[in-house]
């Protein structure tokens, strides 16, 4: 059983307690952003496309305990609009002499039919193979989607090795995948579907998420790096840790709010980096902090937040092992140390 | 009553002395004291006023052996390092889920986790996470079958402002858990509730809220946290260098809070301490007054009788400070009084302790006297008091009675006088119909309470300081008079009546051992050496069969004399072996002890129908019958053959 059945049922009444609020329709969002690709900086471009969101999310299981993107998904897609919109974005956007990552995101799962059919995932990779400067291709899927014939079909349109295949694993660890996050799957399932991507010539990265619910900080600590060595085992070249933000309308909002969570530290995911590129000096490692510095992404205490963050992206964008022994420090360092163990002996009642 | 027994089962605690549900537990082979204690949550340099300190791998690294890297070193001397069982503990389980989670969502997880637990090899298995949701659950079992030595109990500050819940929940803990493990609360929790806390069954803390106040810039004192901008001035090495720091003096009041108490309780007046701390919450207060009201059996028969410390009545609560109730419930179920009394004379308290070398009771004496010196033995004395009730002259020099101090109004409370009331009615039953009672009480509060001798039996009551102080000229005259009066109206018994010095003696047994032990020990036969304040050998064939102690006001008496009462004893420990090795009990060696030994009593070691020793006992016999390993008392005398 990869589904705690308990667990299941408190998201899911969650989940339809909010589902109300969902909006109905939403164009296409994209933005450009600095990106480190393998070959060295360049721009990336990311798309939010709006499909009707994660099946998973949708399911009776009510989804990740984490996830509240679904609100934001509309129930009825446009994908021949999307496909128009795309193809003017880009149009407008990439310029001549500078190298491209595009970022395909949909809240879900990119290769799940249900979300965009498959004509649509080859319509929309076409308008993207038309360009040259675009080295990279990022996009989003649980593990379930991925098979052979998945990426077969997105061959015949691209080259697949511009391809990364973005999992969500979040932990390599069933106990948390299953009691914590009410991912669907296991560690398992992760690793098959990293090797047909592989075996296919395409790429993955697999995200991994700091602090789940009930776990504490320091156990988070280790699982991530537990976790690392475990993902590189398995031949994944890039990792990124992703910093908790708290979503309205999910478990782990709930417990924020009954004051049984606190969001990361960006202490931890300093010196998480620190650690792994130490470890791992030629993986990439990315750090997105999402909602850093306030009370429902990771902080610490407020005057040393705007620095660590700082130091946090330069690193993802520079991959700079040096950038990371800059010395901060704060009052609140030793604090940081006493909150993580007691929160660890107690599993946080604060 | 079954009781699981292995030979070879140690854990790392064992109970040195105990008040309530208070413990001092010190490490099994070398009895270093541990608890109540402080865990600093990081190694640090000064280890001295920490109990033990953890050392985790800071920040967490990548793993190379990640089962032994999370460890409780425990504080002990370099001398005692060696013979100790253990130098520390791993922290190498925890449940997953948060003792927030629902027993719904938790239930599965946490079954798994006991199993898991009960799988890891000995070393491993020491320190038990304990959620709050799970005290009452009956999978605990298995944890409590092992040897497990330290049990983390997460999730109670939950219930700091739930009173009712909080004190059930103490309560079903050490109902739940053996005697000899030790309860850490983890967490910042104020030192002003620590004695409280401890009171109540906890054992260990934490220093984490010396890093959060510390951050916070709050300046914690004695009394509560001050902002560090403006509070009560400190005159510490920390606080007084060049540069102050917060952290480490804040650290020194949590281990000053700690010493506090582990000195409350080596002195055996931590239920002042706590009567005198609770105050600072509501909460709290609160919750005394529940355990007070609904569990008292609890903690009553898990505090000592014997002791000599100071009792301090202060506030309401003293009502039912344990020794105070344990007192009058003896007095209610053990005292007898002497047969031949023919008058009973209630006479008010005094400040002064025994009540005897005060200046009012040698008043009442020497008018006694003035009165009739051949009615003197035949008068029973009956002291009325708040909060003992009523102390019978013999008893006035024993626990708590000479040692407790009230603040003196004249004020009486309705249940004061409903309690005492009851008791003095329940004392009267033992005196024949003819008794005289002569009421030398004098105010309000004691007018209510004599009031209802006459409404409630048919005895004659003289009042003979009805209109007066009774130390006034007038009163003692009329106490003179009146005894004079009654003296010719020939009561006088054929038979001779005890002296005054074996009265005491018999009632002390009976209020120590169980009613009628004190005839049977003594008869008249008895002679007596020593005077007050030495102690009092007692002789019986020209061997000493017994002494009465200065310091407590208790007996002691040798085991060959004590076979007398093996039958009528309420301290009895029956043994396991037919004769006892070395100087202490342990627990394997418990057949069953009497559940209504005290911690500090002396009890009597039966083998084969016969004492065998006398010993004092280290926990009460409830604690005896649920302990597997360490050591429940101490020999004092064994049975030479």
């Amino acid at each position: 059983m990869k589904i705690n059945k308990n667990l299941a049922e408190i998201i899911t009444q969650i989940r339809n307690d909010n589902l109300e609020s969902r909006s109905h329709s939403r164009d296409l969002v994209h933005w450009e952003e600095d990106h480190r690709l393998r070959s060295g900086a360049a721009k990336a471009i990311v798309f939010i496309l709006p499909t009707k969101g994660c099946s998973w999310a949708l399911s009776n299981s009510g989804g990740c305990s984490i996830c509240g993107y679904l609100y934001d998904n509309p129930q009825h897609p446009d994908f021949e609009k999307i496909v128009k919109s795309i193809r003017g974005a880009l149009k407008g956007k990439i310029q001549k002499d500078e190298k491209y990552s595009i970022k395909l995101f949909t809240s879900g799962s990119f290769l799940d039919k249900k979300e965009i059919p498959t004509e649509f995932q080859v319509e929309i990779l076409k308008e993207i193979a038309i360009y040259n400067q675009i080295e990279e291709i990022v996009i989003e899927s649980r593990p379930e989607y991925i098979s052979s014939n998945t990426i077969a079909v997105l061959s015949e349109v691209i080259n697949i090795n511009k391809l990364e295949i973005a999992i969500g694993l979040e932990s390599s660890n069933n106990e948390i995948l299953r009691n914590s996050i009410n991912k669907g799957f296991y560690w398992e399932d992760f690793e098959k579907a990293v090797k047909i991507t592989i075996d296919a010539g395409a790429r993955v990265k697999a995200y991994l998420l700091f602090k789940p619910p009930f776990v504490s900080e320091y156990d988070s600590t280790k699982d991530i790096l537990y976790s690392v060595s475990k993902v590189v085992e398995s031949g994944v070249d890039t990792i990124s840790i992703n910093s908790i933000s708290i979503h309205r309308g999910t478990l782990l909002s709930d417990l924020f709010e009954k004051n049984q969570y606190r969001p990361p530290w960006l202490w931890s995911l300093f010196l998480l980096c620190k650690e792994i590129k130490t470890q791992f000096p030629d993986l990439r490692v990315i750090c997105d902090i999402v909602a850093g510095g306030t009370k429902r992404g990771a902080h610490n205490c407020g005057s040393c937040d705007k620095d660590l963050i700082e130091i946090i992206r330069e690193f993802t964008l520079t991959q700079d092992f040096n950038i990371l022994n800059k010395d901060v420090q704060c009052s609140c360092y030793n604090e940081w140390k006493s909150y993580l163990i007691h929160e660890k002996l107690s599993i946080s009642d604060l | 009553m079954s009781k699981i027994k292995s030979g070879d089962k140690l854990r790392f605690f064992q109970p040195l002395s105990q008040i309530g549900l208070s413990r001092l537990l010190g490490e099994t082979r070398t009895h270093h004291p541990i608890t109540p204690g402080l865990i600093s949550i990081e190694n640090t340099i000064e280890k001295e006023g920490y109990s033990g300190f953890f050392d985790l791998p800071f920040p967490p690294t990548f793993p190379k052996n990640r089962k032994d890297t999370e460890v409780l070193i425990w504080n002990l001397p370099d001398t005692k390092i060696d013979k100790s069982l253990a130098k520390g503990f791993f922290l190498s389980e925890q449940p997953f889920y948060a003792s927030y989670v629902p027993d719904s969502l938790s239930l599965e997880n946490f079954s798994k986790y006991i199993d898991k637990f009960q799988s890891l090899d000995e070393a491993h298995k020491q320190i038990f996470t304990l959620p709050l949701s799970y005290v009452e659950s009956p999978l605990l079992d298995k944890i409590i079958e092992t040897d497990c030595s330290l049990y983390i109990l997460t999730g109670i500050s939950a219930l700091f402002n739930n009173q009712r819940k909080l004190t059930e929940t103490f309560v079903k803990l050490r109902e739940r858990l053996p005697p000899d493990i030790a309860i850490y609360l983890p967490g910042p929790i104020s030192p002003a509730y620590y004695s409280f806390l401890i009171y109540s069954g906890i054992d260990l803390f934490d220093n984490s809220i010396a890093y959060y106040t510390s951050k916070n810039g709050y300046f914690l004192t004695s009394d509560g946290a001050f902002s560090v901008d403006n509070h009560p001035p400190c005159y510490c090495k920390y606080c007084n260098s060049a540069k102050p720091e917060l952290l480490k003096h804040n650290e020194m009041i949590l281990k000053n809070a700690i010493g506090r108490i582990q000195y409350a309780i080596k002195t055996d007046t931590l239920r002042s301490l706590v009567e005198q701390d609770i105050h600072s919450s509501v909460t709290f207060a609160a919750s005394l007054r529940l355990y007070d009201n609904n569990y008292s059996e609890n903690i009553q028969s898990r505090t000592p009788i014997i002791s000599s410390a100071p009792l301090k009545c202060i506030g309401e609560e003293s009502f039912s400070h344990p020794s105070v109730v344990e007192f009058r419930k003896r007095v209610k179920e053990r005292y007898t009084p002497d047969p031949l009394s023919k008058i009973v004379l209630l006479l008010p308290c005094s400040a002064k302790k025994p009540y005897s070398f005060s200046r009012s009771h040698m008043l009442f004496r020497k008018a006694m006297k003035d009165g009739s010196k051949e009615l003197l033995n035949y008068i029973s004395e009956l002291i009325i008091t708040s909060p003992l009730s009523i102390v019978p002259r013999e008893l006035e020099n024993i626990f708590p009675a000479r040692f407790y101090d009230i603040p003196v109004t004249g004020q009486w409370s309705p249940y004061e006088i409903d309690e005492t009331k009851l008791i003095l009615l329940e004392i009267l039953k033992h005196y024949p119909k003819e008794t005289i009672i002569l009421n030398h009480t004098y105010g309000d509060g004691y007018s209510q309470i004599t009031e209802s001798i006459e409404e409630m039996t048919s005895f004659e009551v003289i009042n003979t300081s009805d209109s007066s102080h009774p130390t006034s000229k007038n009163s003692l005259t009329k106490l003179s008079s009146t005894l004079k009066e009654i003296s010719q109206r020939e009561i006088k018994s054929q038979e001779r009546s005890s002296v005054p010095q074996l009265k005491q003696i018999r009632a002390t047994a009976d209020f120590q051992y169980g009613p009628g032990t004190g005839k049977l020990l003594f008869s008249n036969a008895i002679k007596f050496k020593g005077k007050y304040p030495r102690d009092r050998q007692i002789f019986y064939e020209k061997k000493q069969v017994a002494t009465l102690h200065k310091s407590t006001g208790f007996l002691s008496v040798f085991p060959q004399h004590a076979q007398k009462i093996i039958h009528h004893s309420y301290n009895n420990l029956k043994f396991m072996d037919d004769h006892i090795k070395g100087s202490n009990i342990f627990a394997p060696g418990c057949a069953e002890a009497d559940n209504r030994i005290h911690p500090n009593d002396e009890i009597f070691v039966i083998s084969n129908n016969k004492i065998i020793a006398s010993a004092t006992a280290f926990v009460s016999g409830l604690d005896m019958n649920k302990m597997t390993s360490g050591k429940l008392a101490e020999i004092k005398k064994k049975v030479r053959n």
